[in-house]
């Protein structure tokens, strides 16, 4: 049995093994959603913004660091988040804070 | 369409009944996606799930989801529902109720469920009024709050719907709000998780009665008064009393494996009954 590896390293592996994504994709369904401004609120990113139509728009999605706070906080099921799949063991919006370059 | 919808979608009725009914900011939703995430975090079947529910803004769920649904009386779903068990217990008996619907109305079918620990996952989603009505006082709408029925404040003291039904015998019994959408999701699939009456109580806005009544403000100014007024119970140890007051604790307040499931032992009853009648027939 070799010696543990330091944590730095073990971090690096795991950075390694799971990259940050490099495109991530909100939608807005605009069909469903009813404005009521709950996912541009409580976004850590502020990706979306709420337009003057009363509509959630999506305006910086390279910023998106998939917290899926909005997706699962919206009421109309009008948010979707997609991207490479990563376990974040039951991240919140707090644990996103060092996602961003 | 179906590409810009979160994966939630497959479980509901969204070529025929969407977009949904409830108000702009309204927690229904959200509790709806958490129940979702639960079951398919459990790995069930749509095909083996009941949902029942009775009248009111929260019992509109059925109209939505695609399992199989029961939308029945003010205040019965927990009655429907035990009849549904008792004929085919390998359903998986959810019900879905509002405050008013759980406490007022069915508040005797609630506390009888509990103390029979008939297996059936109890959803209570309190947003403080009767909101299909147009906003008048329920059981739990606080001390000195305004409605429609109460211009001058509440004055009546409110449930505390997890005491009642942990006193009443349930083996599972939870807390949590639309703001915390990770916690619930966990705490609801623990309540389905449980052989027994289990029983999860989740704080949701109405920011079109209740919200506008007491001049609260939007969703979300609601959702930010849901965090702010909030506690875990490891954060509510903490606190002193005169910090606590006014808090809502959230969790998990009861989980306990003592209490066998009704079903179980109403099979047992019926073994022993068929044993008896033919002892008696060979003598």
């Amino acid at each position: 049995m070799s010696e543990k590896p330091d944590a730095g390293l073990g971090a690096k592996l795991k950075k390694a093994q799971y990259p940050e994504p490099k495109v991530t994709s909100v939608h807005i369904f605009p069909e469903w959603c009813k404005g009521c401004g709950i996912c541009a609120a409580f976004c850590p990113k502020q990706v979306i913004e709420m337009g003057k139509d009363q509509k959630a728009h999506v305006v910086y999605p390279e910023r998106c660091v998939r917290c899926y706070m909005c997706a699962r906080r919206c009421p109309d099921f009008a948010v979707s988040v997609y991207g490479p799949v990563r376990d974040r063991g039951g991240g919140t919006g707090g644990e996103a804070k060092d996602g961003e370059k | 369409m179906a590409a810009h919808l979160p994966y939630e979608y497959i479980y509901l009725r969204y070529k025929k009944k969407f977009p949904h009914v409830w108000c702009p900011g309204c927690g229904i939703g959200i509790v709806m996606g958490s129940i979702i995430r639960a079951v398919d975090f459990m790995k069930w079947n749509m095909n083996d799930i009941l949902l029942v529910s009775g009248i009111g803004c929260t019992s509109r769920m059925p109209v939505y989801l695609d399992f199989n649904t029961l939308h029945t009386t003010h205040g019965r779903a927990l009655a429907f529902g035990t009849g549904a068990k008792l004929a085919n217990p390998s359903l998986k008996v959810i019900a879905v109720m509002g405050d008013g619907d759980a406490l007022a109305i069915g508040g005797n079918h609630l506390i009888h469920s509990a103390r029979r620990n008939i297996e059936i996952t109890t959803i209570v989603v309190n947003n403080n009024n009767y909101g299909m009505t147009g906003g008048q006082f329920s059981p739990t709408t606080p001390v000195g709050a305004l409605t429609t029925t109460t211009p001058y404040g509440m004055m009546e003291p409110v449930f505390d719907i997890c005491s009642l039904a942990g006193g009443a015998g349930a083996v599972y019994v939870g807390r949590s709000t639309v703001f915390h959408v990770m916690e619930l999701d966990k705490i609801i699939a623990g309540a389905l998780s449980k052989d027994g009456f289990s029983l999860v109580e989740v704080m949701s806005p109405c920011p079109t009665n209740y919200g506008r009544a007491n001049r609260i403000g939007d969703a979300v100014k609601m959702m930010e008064s849901l965090q702010e007024n909030t506690v875990t119970i490891a954060q509510a140890e903490k606190l002193s009393p005169e910090q606590r007051e006014g808090k809502i604790v959230r969790g998990v307040f009861v989980d306990r494996d003592d209490n066998e499931g009704y079903t179980s032992r109403y099979g047992k009853l019926c073994a022993k009954a068929a044993e008896e009648v033919s002892r008696r027939e060979v003598h």
